[in-house]
């Protein structure tokens, strides 16, 4: 259904937005991971793989700063210069990155560090311009290709720029400070940021061979694997740790962490000592979180409220449409 | 006075004459002309009843002022949405904001523009000028200070609507003992007295208070030895000065017994005479009327005998002697000498069982039944009638209730049994009503404060003193007689009495009272909190604000019992003997309810 075509125009789809872009983004994100090498012996032997708990002296860290993202997709176009192209495809996007300091324990509140909200359109045509619309301005953003992967995959990675970005911001502003950024998904670009960690909810490849992997499922809450270095072009430390949940099942409650791997091993084993001890106090529950335990309480009340930063997703999609129009 | 609307070209954009912005005007809840919510600003806090503004340009009719007060506070967290996130909040995991909002009654719209407020509009805190144009007192060209608003500034009351010219009458509720209806009754007279606004007329201006619990008020006029300097501040900044009534007397029913007639006041001895009616006068002036004074009298068949027997009275009674006694001569037979009340019941007792006089007394026509239930009734009220009304005391002292002696005038009922306080209530009432009508100027004004209005003017039934309650508050805006009337349930008293007063004051209420829809003029959420209001506070509801002001009124000046009372005024001295043990603490030592 097309509304109205001027020079340089784009239309608006009428179909939903989210109607076929529902390829997991985190999916996106762990393409081309599969093919690990793992270093299994940086904090115990390979054989001697066992839970670990944390140390008894470790402590967990005093504040902690949470970053993650969130995109939406306001609507889909097609950017047409009349006459000279066939229409091609795009999404209009709003996308919200930040962080949240969170003291757990304490008596400050959970206060939002950052955040930032961009709105763009993805699109592969050489034509398209920004929109301009009465609720914000989409900046163009080139994609690779005009299909619906392709567009997500920009889409994605704009927003992991900006989580990158506002990490690296926030790390900046408070150097020095004893806390450990927590940055939902892989670490990415921020493997040299001091005192950062990974964090990720799901698992797409069992990376650890069958003796090792058992040790994950052995875990009880509150434990966590040895330290392992992975990665090829990118190398990480990483460990496995086990949040408190009452399914029984195998891996569940599981998540994967990962640091920068240019850190000392006993560094990095301090490191993961001090997350998994922070992260069980910080698990959600299952009846306030379909994602619980592995969406931390921060997170999920961070999300809620990028996701209330990116503003009504109706009054977006009827602003474009009306600039359409225009 | 201050021109309509002059602070709103004064002050551009609403920061000038209002000081502090305390938040703004909410787009999540709607905003209406007479209602609208504000979310307040991180780091400040409003509460019920702050008096708040917001301006707003509308095209074709430049600044509106909307201004408003404060009837609900609310506080939450945002971004909660289960009860126990609380905890994850507090702790500090789950980020979240604690936001709170207010809602705003508008009070005024100037100029007339009813538009609503634009949400997101910066509200402040109104101070000075938008203060009083927010709360009419810009408009009040006499006003009366009434007590403090929460903000500590004076609240007034247009004395326009207390002394006729627009309105009159004042409807005091609340419990007993806790809403301090008498205090703020007396504060309220204070405040008229002393506040200037009677100008040359305040000498001549009065007030009759009938005081039926205790002696609390026989202490007006000495100054009160509580009174600390915080309740000095609190008349400085209402603009009254911190003293007790000048000219105070009291009137109260002779001693039981006493052959002197002295009057029945134990904790006083100056400036107090006894008040009794003379068998003469009680003849004379028809007052067996009010001695079947109940609801139910009315209903009784023997109404009309009790008129019937008191114009035989009128006209068949002379005085004997100077004391008051009476001689009654029935037409064609001789005359009975009567020296007490109960000589002269027995007299009527005697006339109207013998079958030889009844007719002439009370027509043919009666039959028995009736007559016996009007001797039942009649011979009840001399237990109660007989120490206030005398035919044997000395002659030539002075023993009527008025109002010329003092600016106060104090008539004390609680000794008197409840016959006989509604037989005082009647005659004096009607003595005043008659003088002012007589007068023919509502000047100088005449207050008359009446505790338990409900027993007086109850909403069932019809007695004369209803009548009389009825006369004042329908015709005594025009005689200048003031009611300001007393009750615990105001859903008791004669809905045309109510209907009159055009202030209503409301202080603690019984809850299921609160409830009634006599209590209308209160916002739902006044209401609630009147249940809870503490002594001291009242809900002040006038015509010209449409929502009820809570003010709270300082701590007398006046002792209100004998402990509290400093030495005696010189005026009350003058009168008597200077009393030795005045000032001296006597057994009613306990703390009043402030």
């Amino acid at each position: 259904m097309s509304i109205a075509i001027g020079h340089g125009g784009f239309t608006v789809d009428a179909w939903d937005p989210g109607y076929s872009a529902a390829l997991a983004a985190d999916a996106l994100a762990e393409l081309g991971a599969t093919s690990a090498e793992l270093d299994l012996d940086v904090e115990l032997p390979a054989a001697d793989w066992r839970p670990v708990s944390p140390a008894p002296d470790a402590a967990p860290p005093a504040v902690m700063s949470i970053a993650d993202g969130v995109r939406r997709i306001d609507a889909r176009v097609w950017s047409h210069d009349a006459g000279v192209a066939p229409p091609s495809p795009g999404v209009a996007a709003s996308y919200a990155a930040g962080i949240v300091r969170c003291a757990p324990g304490g008596a400050a509140p959970a206060t939002l560090a950052a955040v930032e909200v961009r709105r763009s359109l993805f699109t592969a045509s050489p034509y398209a311009s920004d929109i301009k619309t009465t609720a914000g301005i989409y900046r163009v953003e080139t994609a690779a290709d005009d299909s619906m992967e392709g567009l997500s995959l920009a889409l994605q990675q704009r927003l992991t720029e900006l989580e990158v970005d506002l990490s690296v911001r926030a790390r900046a502003d408070d150097a020095g400070e004893d806390d450990l950024l927590l940055v939902d998904g892989p670490l990415r670009g921020r493997t040299h940021l001091p005192r950062t960690v990974g964090y990720i909810k799901t698992h797409h490849t069992a990376y650890l061979p069958g003796p090792q992997a058992a040790v994950v499922s052995a875990l009880g809450p509150g434990q966590r694997t040895p330290v392992f270095l992975m990665g090829t072009s990118w190398r990480r430390h990483a460990w496995y740790v086990a949040l408190p949940i009452r399914s029984a099942a195998p891996w569940a409650g599981v998540v994967r962490c990962e640091s920068g791997a240019d850190m000392k091993p006993d560094e990095a084993v301090r490191l993961a000592d001090a997350v998994t001890l922070a992260l069980p106090s910080l698990a959600g529950v299952d009846y306030k979180d379909p994602r619980a335990p592995q969406n931390l309480v921060p997170i999920g009340g961070l999300e809620k409220l990028l996701r209330h930063r990116l503003g009504d997703p109706r009054l977006l999609y009827r602003s474009l449409r009306a600039a359409a129009d225009r | 006075m201050v021109e309509n609307g002059a602070p709103i070209l004064t002050s551009a954009n609403g920061s000038a004459s209002s000081g502090v912005a305390v938040g703004r005007v909410l787009g999540t809840q709607a905003a209406s002309p007479l209602s609208f919510w504000i979310g307040i600003e991180p780091g400040q806090a409003v509460q019920l009843d702050e008096v708040v503004i917001t301006r707003r340009d509308v095209p074709g009719h430049g600044p509106v002022l909307m201004a408003g007060i404060v009837t609900t506070v609310e506080a939450r967290h945002e971004g909660a949405s289960f009860d126990s996130d609380v905890f994850l909040i507090a702790e500090g995991t789950l980020p979240a904001a604690v936001v709170e909002c207010a809602e705003v009654r508008v009070t005024r719209v100037e100029p007339e523009v009813f538009v609503p407020p634009s949400p997101g509009a910066v509200v402040y805190r109104a101070q000075a000028a938008d203060r009083d144009q927010a709360l009419y007192f810009d408009v009040m060209d006499r006003r009366i200070p009434m007590g403090l608003g929460r903000d500590g500034h004076p609240m007034y009351v247009n004395f326009d609507f207390l002394d006729g010219t627009r309105g009159a009458h004042v409807s005091i509720s609340g419990v007993s003992g806790v809403a301090t209806k008498t205090s703020f009754a007396t504060f309220l007279i204070y405040s008229i007295f002393n506040s200037g606004v009677l100008e040359a007329e305040s000498a001549n201006t009065k007030a009759l208070i009938f005081s039926v619990k205790g002696e609390d008020l026989l202490f007006l006029d000495h100054p009160n030895a509580r009174l600390d300097e915080a309740a000095t501040n609190m008349y400085g900044r209402l603009g009254l000065p911190a003293r007790p009534f000048h000219s105070v007397h009291v009137f109260a029913p002779p001693r039981p017994g006493d052959p002197n007639g002295v009057p029945h006041v134990s904790a006083r001895t100056q400036g107090v005479s006894a008040f009794f009616w003379t068998l003469s006068e009680f003849c004379d002036e028809e007052l067996l009327r009010f001695v079947f004074a109940d609801a139910d009298d009315e209903r009784a068949q023997y109404s009309l005998l009790v008129g019937a027997v008191a114009a035989r009275l009128q006209a068949w009674a002379t005085p004997a002697g100077d004391g008051g006694a009476v001689v009654i001569t029935v037409p064609g037979g001789g005359g009975v000498t009567c020296r007490t009340f109960a000589d002269l019941v027995d007299h009527i007792a005697d006339q109207l069982t013998d079958d030889g006089t009844r007719a002439t007394w009370a027509g043919a026509q009666v039959p028995l039944g009736t007559v016996n239930a009007f001797l039942r009734r009649l011979r009840g009220a001399v237990r109660a009638l007989a120490p206030i009304v005398r035919g044997e005391l000395p002659s030539g002292r002075p023993h009527s209730i008025s109002t010329s002696d003092a600016q106060v005038s104090i008539v004390d009922l609680h000794n008197l049994p409840e016959r006989a306080q509604r037989f005082v209530v009647g005659v004096v009432l009607r003595g005043e009503f008659a003088r002012k009508e007589s007068s023919g100027t509502a000047r100088p004004l005449l207050f008359v404060v009446l505790d338990e209005l409900n027993k007086y003017a109850p909403r069932e039934g019809d007695s004369p003193i209803k009548e009389i309650l009825l006369d004042v508050a329908e015709r005594g805006r025009s005689l200048g007689v003031i009611l300001i009337g007393a009750q615990q349930t105001a859903s008791e008293v004669e809905r045309r009495i109510v209907a009159n007063c055009a202030v209503r004051v409301a202080g603690r209420l019984d809850p299921a009272e609160a409830s009634r829809p006599e209590y209308g003029w209160l916002p739902a959420i006044s209401r609630e909190r009147a249940t809870i209001a503490k002594p001291g506070t009242m809900f002040v509801a006038q015509p010209e604000i449409p929502v009820p002001l809570a003010v709270t009124f300082p701590f007398p000046a006046w002792a209100t019992r004998p402990s509290e009372a400093g030495p005696a005024p010189s005026t009350a001295a003058r009168r008597t003997v200077a009393d030795p043990f005045a000032g001296l603490p006597g057994a009613d030592d306990d703390i009043p309810p402030f």
